[in-house]
This record gives structure tokens, C-alpha cells and sequence, in this order.
């Protein structure tokens, strides 16, 4: 869940790294007010998270050509590698959504 | 495999280990008539030792191939004696296996095979219900 931004911070200086997604990115619900370093905080979760799914979706696609030129050994390593590439896509997709859904729902508010 | 989905990687060991078996049981079942003359080992029958992954945190993760061993060398006597490799007394040497037990052992780890298959699908089902929160 998306911690709601720290009522004594609205206003003057909201940033995005208030809106800290869970741990699965490895970012923490901060407990102190918004800061600058918050924003680049989310910024290297986000960084990360993408390097994940970098590289998950390099094992898959190198299986993916082992099995194109007839040197895949095992079946099931392809698909178990496919699975999580698509499934740590959808997690990564997830997130952003999350964040820039949570942004824009900031942006709309009225100061 | 390891990060938000490692459930998926417990039945990923399973498929890989059971597959090893397979392979074994393939190899003992192609072999069955694999004939060699009695100053040579038997064809010697493949036994997968299976091998829990621990991660010391109580929940293991999953099973790996421990090692291979190998089946009596001494194999079972026969008498062919116009087989080319028979010895003086017309001796040839057969590997020392069971057919029936092979096949009961290969139904074993085809189901086992496809247990983890119907496993690893109910994991990532799950966790697409788990991306699906909030959509």
C-alpha cells in the first residue's frame, strides 16, 4: 500500500519519495517528513527494479536462443525463466503505475 | 532464483531433479540389452540420489541431484554361445536389471514430473492474482 503523505508536509514540500511503494523494491515507508534524498531514493528503488527485470528477461531471452538453434537442454529451464521474466514485467509495470497514479492523484489536489 | 517470486523456483528444483531422473531411467531402459563379454563390468543401472535444498531458515528450497550412483557391475550370466563377445564356456554378461521395476519407477517420476508442472502453475497463477491487487 502506498503510505498517504505526511499531513504536516503537504503542501510546501511534497516529493515523490513520500509516495514510497513496499519493500519489494526495497524501499521503506519513511517515517520522517518528505525530503529531496526521498525523491532520489525512490528514483534508485525504481533503478534497480528495472536492473531486475534486466535481468531476469536476459536469462530468458538467452534460453529463448538456446532453444531458436537447438541447444536448449532443458525444457522446463525456458519456461521457469519466461515465467518470471513475465511475472517481474508485470510487478515492475505495477509499481510505476502506482506512482504515477499516486503523483497524479497529488497533482489534482487543491492548495 | 531468488527476490519477489522464489516460490517459483521450489517446483523449477523439482521439474530439473525429476528430469535428471528421466534421463537416468531412459538410460537404464535403453541399456537393458547392452551386452558385454565376461572379462568386462556389466552395464551398470543409474540410481539418482535425490537431496533436500535447505536454506536454513525452516522453509527448504526444493530438492536437488545429489549424486548418481551405479548398479551391480557383475550384471547376470547368460549363455549365447554364438554371441560374438561369449567367452570360452559361451558366457556373455547382461546388466543385472529389473524391466518392470524401471517402468514402475518411470511412471513415478513422470507424475512426480508433472506434479511439480501443476505446482509451479498454482504459484504463478497466484502471484499474477497478487499483481492483479488494486488493478
Amino acid at each position: 500500500m502506498i503510505p498517504p503523505v505526511a499531513a504536516s508536509s503537504a503542501g510546501a514540500s511534497l516529493s515523490i519519495g513520500a509516495l514510497s511503494p513496499n519493500a519489494t523494491v526495497g524501499v521503506r515507508p519513511q517515517e520522517e517528513a518528505a525530503t529531496g534524498d526521498q525523491g532520489a531514493a525512490f528514483g534508485d528503488a525504481i533503478t534497480r527494479a528495472i536492473g531486475t527485470l534486466e535481468r531476469t528477461q536476459d536469462t530468458a531471452d538467452a534460453y529463448a536462443r538456446q532453444a531458436a538453434t537447438g541447444r536448449l537442454e532443458r525444457v522446463e529451464d525456458y519456461m521457469v525463466a519466461a515465467t518470471e521474466a513475465q511475472l517481474v514485467t508485470q510487478l515492475t509495470v505495477a509499481v510505476r503505475n502506482k506512482a504515477v497514479e499516486a503523483f497524479q492523484e497529488i497533482m489534482r489536489m487543491q492548495v | 532464483m531468488s527476490g519477489p517470486f522464489s516460490a517459483l523456483a521450489i517446483p523449477a528444483s523439482g521439474m530439473t531433479t525429476y528430469r535428471a531422473w528421466l534421463d537416468a531411467l531412459s538410460d537404464n531402459v535403453a541399456n537393458v540389452n547392452t551386452v558385454r563379454s565376461t572379462d568386462e563390468p556389466a552395464f551398470q543401472e543409474r540410481f539418482v540420489v535425490a537431496e533436500a535444498r535447505e536454506d536454513g531458515q525452516g522453509i527448504g528450497r526444493g530438492v536437488r541431484v545429489a549424486e548418481v550412483r551405479f548398479g551391480d557391475p557383475t550384471g547376470r550370466l547368460s549363455y549365447q554361445p554364438d554371441h560374438p563377445l561369449a567367452d570360452e564356456n559361451g558366457m556373455v554378461r547382461l546388466p543385472d536389471m529389473n524391466l518392470s521395476d524401471q517402468m514402475t519407477s518411470l511412471i513415478a517420476a513422470q507424475r512426480a514430473y508433472q506434479l511439480n508442472v501443476a505446482v509451479f502453475e498454482r504459484a504463478r497463477d497466484s502471484y499474477q492474482r497478487a499483481l492483479e491487487i488494486g488493478k
